[in-house]
């Protein structure tokens, strides 16, 4: 159960555009267990996609890359890209936001998952149709020997995002990635989406990277939880603990902003200021400025420490970070996780 | 994908106007040639017409940068001279159909419905010709010259800027942004100036500096059949056709006038990718 | 039928139809789309009422109807008792200022290469109301009323952040002002965060101006946030409608159960109850017979394939089209209702 599957090593990415260095991702230090369904939440900008184009080697040419990315004890940083695109689809998989995008317009649906067997594998044409039929049935499509040869476009939204996910487990992937899987779905097939994504791990036994925006998805079927913020890993926890007790201010405010179940009019409580310009990144923690109990220390990156809850903050309000830095606990006791 | 947008607002604002490099290397081409046709009197070494049986076929030197040509002539004086028929064929013959062709493009996309049906109808009519046998035909009917060229050409365009027009018109008409206007209360004229035209200009504007960078090639084309520009008049393409002639001998009577054709369809394509960028109105294309 | 609480209501719609031709060739029409199918839906003054459902619900059709954005193909629409559906140019123009709408993308709502100045001045342009310098002055107020501060006025809207985009989109919407707005899922295409503050402005808004709001969305838990009152639809037709404790804590259409078992809630400790509806929206081109739910109804019984559901009434506000639900009420009123279907 404890074996790491993945791991990120203080991972930086930097773009380089024409008005200057923007580094989208900073210092981020993350190990995935075996087995686990990793949920990875922030808002727009804040590096989680980024960081997922990095495991996957598909970042654009103006993007530089720092630290290790280790999957099976292997460096993904240093491979090439041939040793890269034998990884994807077969050991590591994905599943993007719009299925329509990650399906050829002009080819049969069946014939898609039966090229990534065949891709990956030794098979004969026959046997790989009869493999993608299988996997056809298996997520949920009705009638897959008669809809094998029908174009994507035939399929609605929720259809064509169940051809993908039978493409991405076709070759039993170690690591399956899914980038906003069900963000263009509607509620109620996003639910069958997600019920068929937690069935798929518990058969599979798959590790699941989940990026997602909305915390509701996440609450529903990850174990664990990472939150970024403007290119920090802020808060790593398991997930009864992260929705008990957020630590991080950045994840408490994040939860406060969340319009409330119960209908009681009311101001939702807002964060203030904006998420700061990451070509010109203040050093140190990057939420101070919008902080609400910001300390001197601030100007230095806290770093992610484990407390012993089992969740893990970087911020200076934390004693486990206090003690990982070298600082002594906080002056006013029992401020910390209030 | 998510932490790009917000990079690159440094860049100087004239810069941007130009379309970046490109852009302003083609700006500056094209004002360069513009004035070399409009100071040929004062840049030419010789006169552009002048017959001289002495220099028949003369290599190029220093005073004759470009050689001489069939009867004598300076080709270096010509080519300088030459740019002004080309020039104002390229740029006229699109300003002119630009003039018929974005009413009737904006029109038929803006109103839809049956002005759309039957304008449309008309414009794939006229685009249905070959375009040379219009041309000709034309030509046939007023005579040969650099007006009755550019007409020509014109005429050729107008179905191509229609088209542009409204097909760019449709999609602006659809963005919320004019329904929203529609909802509070401007009228159909004012969305038309303030919205319609200034986000639809931008592929028009491409359009019409490729069909610049075309017509000089149209026009050499016609003027290779005799039917563009009379001699003695320097015309690029003319000289492009009777250089023809002569080139295992005297390859400098094509090639200079060659060369000068593509430095202007380069200018004019380089100012259609500047355009391309400028008008992205979200800014940075990567 | 939902109707607001006492008063005549300030916007009124009765049995809405709205069908969209779907053309084959040139000229011949082939079916067509029936995206409202009878709609009746009232707001009232100062009210904020949410029209829920999932893509091809025809909320956004109904939403686009009342803006008078699209003619609705038969039905009425009274506006503070004036009939402006099909009237006189005249009525319709007042109308216009009356009622603005707010869209989802705030990106390509606003023109890319207008500072936001003029866009939030174009309406009082269009209706030359005052001189130039008191539009300015206007312009200014409303920046401040929707907390755009007064430096960001020469900006394009590509300089703007997702949320000030928003909220220049809402105060050009203001600058008439109007008595209703009209928002389509104006919170979707925002971060959380982001959209809380939207959220806030809308509700300080209408407690301010006194603004009603019909708020058209799918995101249920913002609906329950800020609404008075909740219409679902489903294919075409409401299939419920309350005030929003009615519809969120008893809901009685199999549907609108369906939809709020769906939301994923941020806790893990109530990971999804297992009612999964079964199957997706059938084509609007073709909608079901009888109730149009039926085939994908847990507790679908005979009568539902034959005939279309009246609305059956449980409170004064609360309203819902199922013959389950119907029958249950006729029988067994005194029993518990909570899922006592389900």
């Amino acid at each position: 159960m404890s074996d790491s599957l993945l791991e990120f090593r203080k991972v930086s990415v930097d773009y380089a555009g024409r008005g200057g260095t923007v580094s989208a991702v900073t210092d981020v230090s993350l190990t995935l267990i075996e087995g686990e369904t990793f949920g990875l939440v922030g808002e727009s900008g804040c590096g989680k996609t980024t960081l997922s184009m990095a495991l996957m080697g598909l970042l654009p040419d103006i993007a530089s890359v720092r630290g290790r990315i280790l999957f099976n004890g292997s460096d993904l940083t240093t491979m090439t890209e041939s040793q890269l695109r034998e990884l994807r689809g077969d050991r590591i998989s994905m599943v993007f936001q719009d299925p329509a995008t990650s399906l050829d317009p002009t080819f049969g649906i069946g014939s898609q998952v039966a090229d990534t067997i065949r891709a990956h594998g030794d098979v004969s044409r026959k046997q790989a149709k009869d493999r993608a039929l299988g996997l056809l049935a298996e997520v949920g499509i009705p009638a897959a020997a008669e809809r094998y040869a029908d174009p994507p476009h035939r399929l609605s939204g929720g259809m064509r995002q169940r051809v993908v996910l039978a493409a991405a487990i076709a070759n039993n992937p170690a690591l399956l990635l899914a980038d906003e899987p069900t963000t263009a779905l509607d509620v109620t097939i996003q639910a069958q989406i997600l019920d068929l994504l937690a069935d798929l791990q518990r058969r599979h036994g798959t590790t699941i990277l989940l990026i997602a925006h909305d915390l509701g998805v996440v609450a529903q079927i990850c174990d664990r939880v990472g939150v970024m913020y403007a290119g920090q890993l802020v808060e790593v926890a398991p997930v009864a603990e992260l929705f008990a007790r957020p630590r991080h201010p950045y994840t408490r405010a994040l939860f406060d902003a969340l319009p409330s179940g119960s209908h009681q009019a009311g101001a939702l409580r807002v964060i203030a200021g904006q998420v700061p310009d990451l070509a010109h990144a203040p050093t140190g923690c990057r939420f101070k400025d919008r902080c609400p109990s910001r300390l001197a220390e601030c100007d230095e990156t806290p770093p992610l420490a484990m407390s012993d809850s089992g969740a893990s903050i970087a911020c200076w309000l934390d004693p486990a970070t206090r003690a990982a830095g070298g600082l002594g606990p906080l002056a006013i006791a029992g401020e910390s996780n209030g | 994908m998510t932490t790009i947008e917000r990079a690159s607002t440094a860049r100087p604002q004239w810069r941007t106007r130009f379309g970046g490099r490109e852009g302003l290397i083609g700006w500056t081409i094209l004002a360069v040639l513009i004035l070399i046709a409009i100071l040929a009197p004062v840049l030419a070494p010789h006169s552009s017409e002048a017959i001289d049986s002495t220099r028949i076929f003369a290599k190029p030197d220093l005073s004759h940068p470009f050689g001489s040509d069939d009867l004598g002539r300076d080709v270096f004086s010509r080519v300088l001279y030459a740019y002004r028929a080309s020039l104002s064929i390229a740029i006229g013959s699109v300003l002119l159909a630009m003039i018929v062709g974005v009413p009737i493009g904006v029109f038929a996309g803006y109103v839809g419905g049956w002005a759309d049906l039957v304008l449309m109808r008309a414009v794939d009519l006229l685009l249905a010709f070959p375009a040379l046998l219009l041309a000709i035909s034309l030509i046939a009917i007023l005579g040969p010259g650099n007006a009755v060229a550019l007409l020509a050409i014109a005429i050729i365009y107008v179905p191509i800027i229609a088209r542009v027009v409204r097909s760019s018109v449709l999609v602006v008409r659809g963005q919320p942004y004019v329904l929203g206007a529609r909802t509070r209360g401007a009228s159909h004229w004012a969305i038309v100036r303030g919205h319609v035209l200034p986000n639809s200009a931008g592929p028009v504007l491409v359009q019409a500096s490729v069909l610049m960078a075309f017509a000089i090639v149209i026009e050499a084309a016609l003027s290779f059949l005799g039917l563009g520009s009379q001699p003695p008049t320097p015309e690029l393409g003319l000289m492009l056709a009777e250089g023809n002639n002569y080139l295992t001998t005297a390859p400098w009577v094509e090639i200079f006038p060659g060369l000068a054709i593509a430095v202007t369809v380069l200018a004019f394509n380089l100012i259609g990718d500047g355009l391309r960028r400028s008008f992205d109105p979200h800014g940075v294309t990567r | 039928m939902a109707e607001p609480t006492g008063g005549r209501p300030l916007l009124q719609v009765e049995g809405v139809v709205k069908r969209f031709p779907i053309r084959r060739g040139v000229l011949r029409g082939a079916g067509a789309v029936h995206a409202v199918e009878g709609v009746d839906l009232a707001v009232g003054r100062g009210e904020v009422v949410s029209l829920v459902g999932e893509s091809g619900s025809g909320k956004s059709t109904l939403g686009k109807c009342i803006t008078g954005m699209i003619r609705p193909t038969a039905g009425r629409i009274h506006f503070d008792g004036v009939e402006v559906s099909g009237s006189s140019r005249g009525a319709r123009g007042n109308f216009r200022r009356r009622v603005q709408p707010v869209f989802q993308d705030p990106r390509s709502s606003l023109d890319p290469r207008w500072a936001i100045e003029r866009t939030i001045r174009e309406p009082l342009d269009a209706f030359r109301i005052g001189n130039k310098a008191a539009r300015a002055a206007r312009v200014r107020e409303l920046m401040d009323l929707v907390g755009l501060p007064a430096h960001l006025s020469q900006r394009k809207p590509s300089e703007l952040s997702g949320g000030q985009q928003q909220r220049v989109a809402i105060a050009a919407a203001l600058a008439l002002e109007p008595d209703l707005l009209v928002a389509d899922e104006p919170v979707s295409a925002l971060d959380v965060s982001v959209q809380a503050q939207i959220l806030n402005l809308l509700a300080d808004l209408r407690q301010r101006l006194g603004l009603a709001l019909l708020f058209i969305a799918h995101d249920l838990s913002v609906i329950e946030h800020i609404s008075d009152r909740v219409a679902v639809m489903y294919l075409g037709r409401i299939v419920e409608s309350g005030t929003v404790s009615e519809v969120f804590t008893d809901p009685r259409h199999p549907y609108t159960r369906a939809l709020i078992d769906a939301i994923p809630r941020p806790d893990p400790t109530q990971r999804m109850s297992r009612t999964r509806l079964i199957g997706e929206i059938p084509s609007p081109v073709n909608p079901p017979s009888g109730c149009r739910f039926h085939p994908r109804c847990p507790v679908a019984i005979g009568v539902c394939s034959q005939d279309d559901p009246q609305q059956t009434t449980f409170s004064s506000q609360h309203r819902a089209a199922c013959h389950v639900a119907a029958a249950q009420t006729a029988s067994l009123s005194e029993l518990p209702h909570e899922r006592a279907w389900l």
